[in-house]
């Protein structure tokens, strides 16, 4: 050890004036060599993909017994989420035909032909920022697609200022009203708040096009008369008499349930671990190996879970909000004005935000530049971010897109309030932790133990109000 | 090659049990109905409610001169408004003048007169009633600058055509401008005197309303009960009894019926794991409640909408429901309990505050997370009604019979009764084997003192 010093260390050490030091002699054990007797306390192994999962500890679980879980509702007319696809290739953009089916009175139309030329009679357009796509009080003559950009509604508010509705945006619509029928204006003035790229259909075509067509010219019929009394949530009503005087008539009534209920099978998240029965065997002291091998595997299924609850196109929670709950920033940047928009859309107790750090951060930003400072909320030993004393949870598995842009969501939380839950089913044959199974599988002819790790989940939402989603969040400053 | 297609079958052919073959011998857990029109009733959850023995509950109040309560109504589009003749019973010294005749005669005397926004709306001398837009009144302070008294806006009238009207605007010197484009009715002075001169019935009934006017009363309305005091000496003391209304109003119990319809193989045979019939009635008097709700705020005659005082509607200053429009609010009566207003006031609320850099503390109530302004929760209600130009209108109360404040009432004790005020009664099974319920709501909501319920109205939530 003492023979290889360093020429370089020795050449510098020269100016300090000790030469001498350095080239004594070691007199005692050095620790490199102490370390050979001595036993090196370890860290278990360590995870940078774990997260706080606040939405697993949040939602409450609902036990599911046989493996699916229905969700009974009272009947509901509105069908459609409303929104168009469009194909893009290159510069070309165009619809996707059977998407024209999520605009309302067009729900039930099934004949792919009639859809692709009733698609094929829609014209392109496009705008620039600030332009007027449609203009309250003129006729409204056209049913207009937004394939691109973002729409601004506004009117007129009682005492002639502009107020402004409501934000449109990708896939949305227009002009309803001409598959209808009724001849009217336009009720608001829509300006294009981005360049936008149009696909608007006359009212004068759609005619033309239903009488060529009988299956469209049934489909507008149809959608006249389609059903009976439903109240504002589009559910059929349950008819009451009040206020009356006297000895009225009493309307007999009962409330309908939907005859397809929803129902969600729980889905599962399986992995195998792999341990050479030697490691398992000799190599546990003072850690057990096969243990931490199954806490590691356990973590990256919880965090799995956690992003198929968000993520999964069947029953994540982005894929599962209702058209009506769908919002979209007014400018951009998430501000205190979008969020309270979002709180009136899932007003009834809401829980808890949950959106991207990076998105929480960016609604810090828009705070500050307002001039406010939310307080933050007390959760267990947490002090988290707020937002009118709504928890706001940080979740790196809410996507953020190549341009910068996020989503916020917004849940009512548990069974009684109608809100949202996670199922799951306790009581799994080696159940490792709830809803959580570790079953040994085998050992192969190499020796190696196998055992399969499976979670099972789901995520239901009980009435379509309980969640909320602010789209198209920009975090980029 | 046989390997491939071997290895392409074993990836086809199922090998074991499917979930969907599995379902079928399993049970699926299933939720209750849910429903979507269910809100949280924070009206119902926070209103003392008193019980009302007998179905009617009479509230006893001090004898009060003023009368008209409400506002003059208009009818048309802005191009062809008129004024509606019988609402100008509406107007203080015209409220309980009954002849049509002469209602109609005076409304067609007004004149209308459009105003752009920053025109002084003159009134000297004459009656003015606005049919559409904002007018402020303002006066000129102690110390010179301009001191806003108040905001009006539709229906409101202001100015006097009674010689004797010592309260009169013009003698307060304020001035009204239009703070939007206005559609002002006006009657002078001159046109009124002529229709006096012209029907003994409306000269006799002035008559009337001015000894009224003689009498003493206090800054409320009602009649004075004379005191004495800081005298010195043996001065005589005033004799003096508390007068009461002679015919006090009194609240019947509204009703909210239905008759619920179930057939009775589904009641007897599919009721695992859950009761048909109790989720049939569970749902229905979930649709009575939200139905009472509307009907508290909305019910012509009893509706707190409908019952709120002249003197305590408010306008908001310039259009959205500022801070400064809320802390007006607050000032027309003590011990505010709650203020209520529909999610999206709120939302617009909550963005002038932001505008203005202020955070408002919310507060729990009832183990909620809610909004609330200077301590006083503000809590959502989706029955407040938002008009097509996107307005609505926020409600603040004091509550409970022991403050004087707004109460609901209702009978407990019903036959069959269900839950308080609500009862389930069987009424018979039909040919058809249908079994039929009647469920009935009982209540109404009572105002004790006219400043317990406030308003503030004109409210835009467009942003």
């Amino acid at each position: 050890m003492t023979e290889t010093i360093d020429p370089a260390l020795a050449a510098s050490g020269g100016n300090g004036g000790q030469p001498a030091e350095q080239t004594r002699q070691q007199r005692s054990l050095t620790t490199a060599a102490a370390r050979n007797l001595a036993t090196t306390t370890k860290s278990a192994p360590q995870m940078q993909a774990i997260t706080s999962r606040w939405l697993l500890r949040m939602l409450p679980w609902v036990q599911v017994n046989g493996g699916t879980y229905r969700v009974n509702r009272r009947l509901s007319y509105a069908i459609g989420s409303g929104r168009v696809s469009f194909s893009v290739a290159g510069d070309d953009i165009a619809i996707v035909p059977p998407t024209l089916r999520e605009i309302r009175p067009l729900a039930t139309l099934d004949d792919a032909d009639t859809l692709a030329a009733l698609a094929g009679r829609f014209k392109k357009k496009e705008y620039r920022q600030g332009e007027v796509i449609a203009e309250a009080g003129r006729s409204a003559d056209s049913l207009i697609l937004i394939a691109h950009g973002k729409v601004t509604k506004q009117a007129a508010g009682k005492y002639g200022h502009q107020a402004t509705l409501g934000t449109l945006a990708d896939g949305e619509h227009l002009g309803e009203e001409i598959l209808t029928g009724d001849e009217g204006t336009w009720a608001y003035s829509a300006t294009a708040a981005t360049p936008c790229i149009t696909f608007a259909i006359k009212r004068s075509e759609l005619q033309t096009l239903a009488r060529q067509s009988a299956p469209l010219r049934e489909q507008l019929a149809k959608s006249h008369n389609g059903h009976g009394p439903i109240n504002a949530h589009g559910e059929a009503e349950i008819q009451l008499s009040a206020g009356h005087d006297g000895e009225e008539d009493l309307p007999g009534t009962f409330a309908d349930y939907e005859l397809k209920p929803r129902e969600y099978e729980l889905h599962v998240a399986q992995t195998t671990v792999q341990v050479h029965s030697r490691v398992a065997d000799l190599y546990n002291d003072p850690m057990n190996q096969v243990e931490h091998q199954l806490r590691l595997t356990v973590e990256a299924l919880r965090e799995r879970q956690e992003h198929e609850m968000i993520n999964n196109p069947d029953i994540g929670l982005l894929h599962n909000a209702d058209l009506s709950q769908r919002l979209h920033t007014r400018n951009g940047p998430p501000t205190p004005d979008d969020m309270d928009e979002l709180l009136a859309s899932v007003w009834k107790d809401p829980t808890f935000f949950l959106a991207h750090p990076r998105t929480i951060a960016a609604f810090g930003r828009e705070c500050t530049r307002s001039g406010v400072y939310p307080a933050s909320v007390p959760v267990g030993n947490h002090s988290v971010p707020a937002w009118r004393g709504i928890p706001i949870f940080p979740s790196n598995k809410i996507p953020v897109t190549n341009h910068s842009t996020s989503s916020i969501l917004l849940i009512r939380a548990g069974e009684q309030n109608q809100g949202v839950v996670g199922l799951h089913q306790t009581g799994i044959p080696d159940e490792y932790q709830p809803g959580l199974s570790v079953r040994f599988m085998s050992i192969d002819e190499q020796a190696i133990i196998s055992y399969l790790v499976s979670a099972y989940y789901s995520v239901a939402v009980m009435v379509p109000d309980a969640l909320g989603v602010l789209e198209n969040v920009e975090i980029g400053h | 090659m046989t390997a491939e297609t071997i290895e392409d079958e074993s990836e086809t052919t199922q090998r074991s049990l499917s979930t969907e073959a599995a379902r079928n011998l399993a049970t699926t857990t299933k939720s209750a109905p849910q429903v979507q029109a269910i809100s949280p009733r924070w009206l119902l959850r926070m209103l003392p409610w008193v019980e009302a023995r007998g179905g009617a509950y009479r509230v006893n109040r001090r004898l009060t001169y003023e009368g008209g309560t409400g506002k003059v109504m208009f009818a048309g589009t802005a191009a062809d408004i008129v004024l509606i003749p019988p609402s100008l019973t509406e107007i203080g010294f015209l409220a309980g003048f009954t002849d049509a005749g002469v209602l109609t005669e005076l409304a067609g005397r007004f004149t209308r007169t459009e105003y752009h926004a920053g025109e002084i709306v003159a009134a000297d001398g004459r009656l003015a009633v606005i049919a559409h837009g904002k007018v402020t009144k303002s006066k000129t302070g102690k110390y010179g600058h301009t001191a806003t008294s108040g905001v009006l806006a539709d229906g409101d009238y202001f100015g006097s055509v009674l010689d004797d009207a010592a309260d009169n605007d013009a003698a307060d010197n304020v001035t009204a401008t239009a703070a939007t484009a206005c559609t002002v009715f006006t009657l002078t002075r001159q046109a009124f005197d002529e229709v006096v001169a012209r029907s003994p019935a409306l000269a006799g009934y002035l008559s009337g309303v001015r000894s009224e006017q003689g009498k003493p009363r206090n800054a409320k309305g009602e009649a004075e009960i004379s005191l004495s005091s800081g005298h010195e000496g043996e001065e005589s003391l005033p004799g003096t009894f508390v007068d009461y209304e002679l015919s006090p109003r009194e609240y019947e119990l509204h009703v909210a019926q239905t008759t619920l319809q179930i057939h009775s193989r589904v009641a007897d045979l599919y009721n695992d794991p859950m009761n048909q019939v109790e989720h049939q009635i569970r749902l229905t008097v979930e649709a009575l409640r939200e139905r009472q709700e509307y009907e508290l705020l909305n019910n012509p005659d009893i509706g707190l909408l409908r019952n709120v005082d002249v003197s305590q509607r408010l306008h908001t200053a310039s259009g959205p429901p500022t801070p400064d429009d809320m802390d007006a609010l607050l000032a027309r009566r003590r011990k505010t309990r709650f203020f209520l207003a529909h999610p999206r006031t709120i939302a617009a609320f909550g963005r002038e505050c932001t505008k203005r850099r202020i955070y408002p503390e919310t507060l729990v109530a009832e183990g909620k997370t809610v909004h609330a302004w200077r301590g006083v929760p503000l809590l959502p209600c989706d029955k407040i009604p938002v008009t097509a130009g996107n307005t609505s209108s926020v409600l603040a109360m004091r509550t409970g019979e022991d403050d004087h404040g707004v109460i609901g009432l209702r009978q407990t004790g019903l036959p069959d009764e269900y839950e308080p005020g609500l009862s389930v009664r069987f009424m018979n099974i039909d040919e058809q084997a249908i079994m039929s319920y009647l469920v009935s709501a009982y209540y109404t909501a009572a105002v004790l003192v006219p400043d317990a319920l406030g308003i503030l109205e004109s409210v835009e939530i467009g942003h």
